[in-house]
């Protein structure tokens, strides 16, 4: 029997504390280990955490890569891999290696069997993926089941250049993958809150308080005073639940935790998920003592029809940049104007147009796109010039004749005829890798329930010597 | 009047989704947040940011002592020109607003 269903099978109600173990905010980047060693100690029923994102940006979705160094992403799976099996309780992750394509899926599971063939571990493995067939894709787009989320349009040529697509999965999978025996579940791309809410959820607390829980829980101690990444816990009881991080010098105070629902969301009164949403204008954030805080009053109110968040990225071609420092008060004046016609120049010289460029100034425009120049300008500015090409050669190609034309460039009034740039390394043209660009963050309408559980698939693998 | 630096706990940004920036200023008590909802309205937000009013939410949540603002990213996060991939530095022009 799984661990899961073990608990369920002991489970007497909630009247009793459900204790939800977060273990990592990005699993992959560390966990603190005192912080989780003193979560254990509170014999945490389920063990959850968070292994993914959209924010690192298009490149880890596109390219199949994960964002996590290795190392870390298999130190950080054995530890909580471990502790569940030792404590007997589901381990559950969500969106695998970053961006949650199979790709990223696969690369992760490689390193879980891996770990467990290495230290002879047995368990039930679930594994959820994520990936929507294009075709889906397509036909709701034809359909008008295809909604974008902000400003990003998306047109049959699009999106056949896209690659892999996800769908961000709810906790229906989930509870397929824990009614099909899985102890531990790593999941494709999911709802960030999916692996901490299906548990409770299934064990009848109510899902509302369950899924703000996880909203809050899936950042570690982040919604604390100081914030931080260590390991955090909650406990369900009856229609709330209690906070509390596993490191002492970080407090939830009701002010905390209730800023923290702001935090990433651009409504703070309601977080959709695929199966419903829950509505926080009646939440009510309550100090139980300086370190922990109650939270009630989160409403679930279901989805009459189901819908998903969907994710995609193209590829554009090659990306180079170019690095040099300016410290001449007349260049960095004209800076703008300067650019722009060494741009026009390097267009005249060479047949291939195929390309864009984009330059940051570091210290007038290189973070923010601000209206107005500084006053006084800076004395010494960074230029970071990037070009996309259809291949690396090209990209770096027009980043030599762009160099070579913003140093000897002669603007009025120039007096530094040595040269207009200082190059801190040569090259100063470096590859950056392939570029790619969001070309899908949609809100996919699905038909029926039936064809939201086939959209994510689900697997029982039996590790180990499994009996 | 006072610069909002010197008035907010907290001043940060993030990217909520590749499409949308989203704003959070964090008061230490309800005096501050009703100076805050006064002075930080979407004009107020979007002649910082040199964008259109329309392009501007700004919603106060009283139980953080917190005003949110979103807006559209100008470029899709980590399309090419893009300056900050995460969203994490774009706090900037409300630091000096007065309040």
């Amino acid at each position: 029997m799984s661990a899961f269903k073990r608990l369920r099978q002991s489970w007497s109600g909630t009247d009793h504390e459900l204790r939800v173990l977060s273990a990592s905010g990005q699993l992959g980047f560390g966990i603190p280990q005192e912080s989780f060693v003193r979560g254990l100690k509170r014999k945490p029923h389920v063990i959850a955490a968070d292994m993914g994102s959209v924010d690192p940006g298009p490149v880890y979705l596109g390219s199949g890569k994960i964002a996590a160094p290795e190392t870390l992403v298999r130190s950080d799976l054995r530890l909580v891999l471990r502790a569940a099996l030792a404590l007997d309780v589901p381990l559950l992750i969500g969106s695998a290696g970053t961006a949650g394509a199979n790709a990223h899926l696969d690369r992760v599971l490689d390193i879980l069997r891996e770990i467990a063939r290495e230290d002879a571990l047995s368990f039930q493995l679930g594994v959820l993926r994520s990936e929507v067939p294009k075709g889906d894709v397509g036909a709701a787009l034809t359909g008008g089941r295809l909604r974008p989320i902000g400003a990003l349009d998306l047109d049959a040529d699009g999106l056949s250049q896209t690659g892999a697509i996800v769908g961000q999965a709810g906790m229906e999978p989930f509870r397929r993958a824990l009614e099909g025996g899985a102890d531990v579940i790593v999941a494709g791309r999911a709802c960030d809150t999916a692996p901490f809410a299906v548990v409770p959820a299934m064990l009848g607390y109510p899902i509302g308080p369950a899924i703000h829980m996880s909203k809050i829980l899936e950042c570690t101690s982040l919604c604390c005073d100081p914030g931080g990444r260590d390991a955090m816990l909650a406990t369900l009881q009856g229609d709330g639940f209690i906070l509390e991080s596993m490191n002492l010098a970080r407090a939830a105070t009701p002010v905390s935790v209730a800023a923290h629902a702001l935090y990433e969301q651009a409504d703070p009164f309601v977080i959709h998920e695929p199966e419903g949403a829950v509505h926080l204008d009646a939440a009510q954030y309550v100090a139980v003592d300086d370190r922990r805080v109650k939270v009630t009053g989160a409403r679930w109110q279901p989805a009459k029809q189901p819908s998903v968040k969907i994710e995609g990225s193209r590829r554009l071609g090659a990306r180079a940049v170019l690095l040099a420092g300016v410290a001449d008060p007349g260049f960095i004046a004209a800076s703008a104007d300067i650019l722009r016609d060494v741009e026009d120049v390097v267009r005249g010289l060479l047949a291939q147009q195929d390309w864009t460029l984009h330059a940051r100034r570091y210290g007038i425009d290189g973070v923010t796109d601000w209206a107005d120049m500084p006053d006084p300008l800076p004395r010494e500015v960074f230029l970071l010039c990037e070009c996309v090409a259809p291949d690396a050669d090209t990209a770096k190609l027009v980043l030599a004749a762009l160099r070579q034309q913003l140093l000897h460039f002669g603007f009025e009034g120039r007096r530094a005829t040595g040269g207009n740039l200082a190059f801190p390394i040569t090259p100063a043209e470096l590859d950056a890798g392939d570029a790619y660009a969001f070309s899908v963050y949609h809100i996919l309408e699905i038909d029926s329930w039936s064809a939201l559980s086939t959209l994510f698939p689900v697997s029982i693998e039996t590790i180990g010597d499994h009996t | 009047m006072d610069p909002l630096k010197d008035v907010a706990r907290v001043i940060r940004s993030k990217n909520a989704g590749p499409t949308k920036l989203t704003l959070d200023v964090l008061f230490d008590n309800e005096a501050g947040f009703r100076r805050g909802v006064a002075a930080l309205d979407a004009n107020e937000v979007a002649r910082a940011f040199g964008r259109d009013i329309g392009a501007v939410t700004v919603t106060a949540y009283l139980p953080a002592f917190a005003l949110k603002i979103v807006m559209d990213r100008p470029q899709v996060a980590g399309a090419p020109g893009d300056r900050d991939i995460y969203g994490a530095q774009q706090h900037g022009p409300l630091l000096d607003v007065m309040v």
